[in-house]
């Protein structure tokens, strides 16, 4: 055991000796999950607005203050503009949606039951129905709210009450007793809200709250929140895709760097020095597979603790997610062991080495993500470690896999290590007495 | 403390050692002697173990074969290559070997230090190899074999590139490894690094051992005879002889004498007698 540790110190001290392999292994697999984090969110990253252009032809105080409601939402950032302008706007995809404001809606919000309930008109791209979905939802409930709002203003209330008296005092109704009925009612109403605002007038000069809904009467709402947390069914963000990815690159860049190590042994000579001590093949075999696991696992930490700390990238279940850094890792230790033996040169060695992890990378959505590739090309990418990789980190950060849902994946990354493992190592022993 | 029995290796056609048979006595430096291509790296390599020998043992005496990982122990070998970690300090390059070596602890620090000391690298020991000169590396590379006191040490052309600084230093080493009473093993195909170090010689030819003997011995067998050249009152004599002292006598006794010069015979004109080509080609 001393001397698989002694073997696997020096093969660490001479990768942070080496300043290009180290900030290949360390570094640039954060450079390239953080690049293609940020490509894939786009320009929208950290805003959650939706730009819309409002056309408001109605021009009253009403849609006016309509308008001012919705931009001072979160959800939305509103443009004042023309139709023509903003269907343009919309047509070239510089707005994501245009809402048209039309003559009456001022109207309609004073008193829908006399001039009918607002309506409002939303010009968007059929393709965005997401948004579509979000603008309708949107735009309802802030006209809802309006009215809500109005109507439990007791001011607000009576002035309805009283236009409503006097349209049935102009209008013609055939029934004398009808009439008589509305003009009781209405009339009670009134003297009912006439008293609900002096009384809030008296609170108000006494020092009282003065809360409009309160003082109307209506008991106020208690709604007991409990907490329960949504089940994820995707990624919460893009770096949640873009760093098991980077994890990835980190590990073929480790499995090569000692691929190409081991060559570099047998071209400098000090192969045959170890090769001549007391310390068997397997031995020397297994200092160079320890150095390399430790890199893996370190690196893969290194990266996950980063993506975790400066992009939170939270895994749903970060005990869980040990699975797969170990046994990915273990996976490229051996294909470390099978790159070692495919040059007799460390430039051959590389060449072949990266050109068999770049297709690997490529197939397994180490380059690009699986789920933007056809269904044909996502099952040809089961050939490859890096998607199993993948496929297990995402278990563990988002897809919320079970501990038996990783058993597959995880299973088949130390499957296949172990075969390139075993196939380098024999290919080593044979290259030597060769 | 080793023998060699009839040693034979082929690489495909090509037979490197065709039945090799010698012993090396306990505390001797012993030289093998030969051109390129002679054979001599295999055989170094077949007996510590790395190249497993056609035909033929291998025998440490009271350890076994050094094909077996254990029996390493007792041998230290300097390859020809500079097996040698740039990248690391000299320090970090004989602790590592030391540690393969089953060295640790205090034991490791104290024969580092005195391995450092020996090949005169102390002052430079916290500096990386590659800033070491040609002549300083190969130094290092006698250290790394020497640094678990091995009673037998294998040199393959240790001063192969160095300079003559290098090479004297590495010379007063290996003396001192004498004195010591380690078995040195010792590669050469410069014959006067074997006339001066080493106590006998195997001269080697295309995997075979033509003679083997003291110096000395060899010349008196192989070298041929002296040439004694003289100026004499009745012109330039050229005489070849077996004892030039006797013919220097004889002609100091005539009173005709007056400059001479004497070609002894060396290494170089034994493996010309012997093989009929010069070392060098």
């Amino acid at each position: 055991m001393r001397t698989i540790k002694a073997l696997a110190a020096k093969d660490l001290r001479l990768l942070l000796r080496d300043k290009p392999g180290f900030f290949f292994t360390f570094f640039f697999p954060i450079l390239y999950a953080s690049f293609f984090g940020l490509i894939m969110a786009g320009d929208d990253r950290g805003s959650k607005e939706i730009k819309i252009l409002a056309v408001d032809e109605d021009q009253s105080d009403s849609s006016r203050s309509f308008i001012s409601r919705l931009d001072k939402t979160a959800e939305m950032a509103v443009t004042p503009s023309d139709l023509t302008t903003a269907e343009d706007q919309v047509r070239l995809g510089k707005s994501v949606a245009y809402v048209l404001l039309p003559k009456g809606f001022g109207d309609a919000m004073r008193n829908p039951f006399k001039h009918g309930f607002p309506n409002l008109e939303a010009g968007i791209d059929p393709g965005r129905p997401v948004e579509k979905g979000m603008l309708t939802g949107l735009l309802t409930m802030h006209v809802f709210e309006s009215l809500f709002g109005q109507l439990a203003n007791p001011k607000f209330a009576r002035q309805v009450v009283n236009e409503s008296v006097a349209d049935i005092k102009e209008a013609t109704i055939a029934d004398p007793l009808t009439r008589a009925t509305l003009l009781t009612f209405l009339g009670a109403l009134d003297s009912f809200l006439g008293s609900v605002i002096e009384e809030k007038e008296e609170n108000t000069e006494a020092g009282g709250a003065g809360n409009a809904e309160a003082a109307f009467g209506f008991p106020k709402l208690e709604i007991g929140v409990k907490d329960v947390q949504r089940k994820r069914f995707g990624p919460r963000t893009f770096y949640d895709i873009s760093f098991p990815q980077g994890v990835t690159w980190a590990l073929l860049s480790c499995s090569a760097a000692f691929g190409i190590s081991l060559v570099v042994e047998r071209t400098r000579g000090t192969l045959v020095r170890l090769r001549m001590s007391p310390a068997p093949v397997w031995k020397i075999l297994a200092g160079k597979a320890t150095a390399c696991f430790i890199t893996t696992l370190g690196v893969s930490t290194f990266l996950l603790l980063f993506a975790r700390i400066v992009f939170g990238v939270r895994p749903l279940s970060p005990l869980l997610l040990v699975a797969p850094i170990v046994s990915a890792s273990l996976c490229f230790v051996g294909i470390m062991m099978f790159l070692s033996v495919l040059g007799k040169t460390e430039q051959s060695a590389g060449g072949i080495g990266w050109a068999i992890l770049s297709v690997m990378a490529m197939l397994g959505g180490g380059m690009l993500p699986l789920v933007f590739m056809p269904a044909w090309m996502q099952r040809v990418g089961s050939v490859s470690p890096v998607k199993w990789a993948i496929y297990a980190m995402e278990g563990a950060i988002w897809r919320d896999f079970s501990a038996a849902e990783m058993m597959l994946p995880c299973g088949i990354l130390v499957g296949i290590g172990a075969v390139f493992f075993l196939i380098g190592a024999i290919a080593f022993n044979w290259v030597q007495k060769a | 403390m080793l023998r060699l029995h009839r040693l034979r290796k082929c690489y495909g056609p090509l037979v490197a050692v065709d039945g090799l048979s010698l012993e090396v006595n306990r505390g001797e430096v012993f030289g093998l002697l030969g051109p390129n291509g002679a054979g001599k790296t295999t055989t170094v390599n077949m007996i510590v173990g790395l190249t497993t020998p056609d035909e033929g043992r291998v025998e440490l005496d009271g350890f076994g074969a050094p094909s077996n990982p254990a029996v390493r122990l007792q041998i230290g070998v300097a390859p020809q290559a500079l097996a040698i970690y740039e990248e690391l300090t000299g320090d970090e390059n004989l602790r590592f070997f030391g540690q393969l070596f089953d060295l640790h602890g205090r034991a490791l620090s104290d024969r580092v230090a005195a391995a450092l000391d020996f090949v005169g690298l102390t002052e430079r020991r916290r500096d990386v190899v590659k800033t070491y000169s040609g002549g300083m590396k190969r130094r290092l590379n006698l250290a790394i074999a020497v640094v678990h006191e091995p009673p037998l040490l294998l040199l393959d052309e240790p001063t192969v590139g160095v300079d003559p600084q290098s090479r004297n230093a590495i010379f007063d080493n290996i003396q001192a490894l004498r004195d010591r009473g380690t078995t040195v093993i010792f590669t050469t195909h410069y014959m006067e690094e074997a006339q001066r170090l080493c106590q006998r010689v195997a001269i080697m030819d295309r995997g075979k051992v033509l003679a083997l003997d003291t110096v000395d011995g060899l010349i008196a067998a192989h070298g041929g005879k002296s040439v004694v050249r003289a100026e004499t009152a009745n012109g330039e004599v050229r005489v070849e002889t077996t004892d030039p002292v006797a013919e220097l006598n004889r002609l100091q006794r005539d009173g005709t004498l007056a400059t001479f010069r004497l070609d002894r015979p060396d290494l170089e004109a034994v493996f010309l007698n012997l093989t009929g080509r010069s070392l060098r080609d």
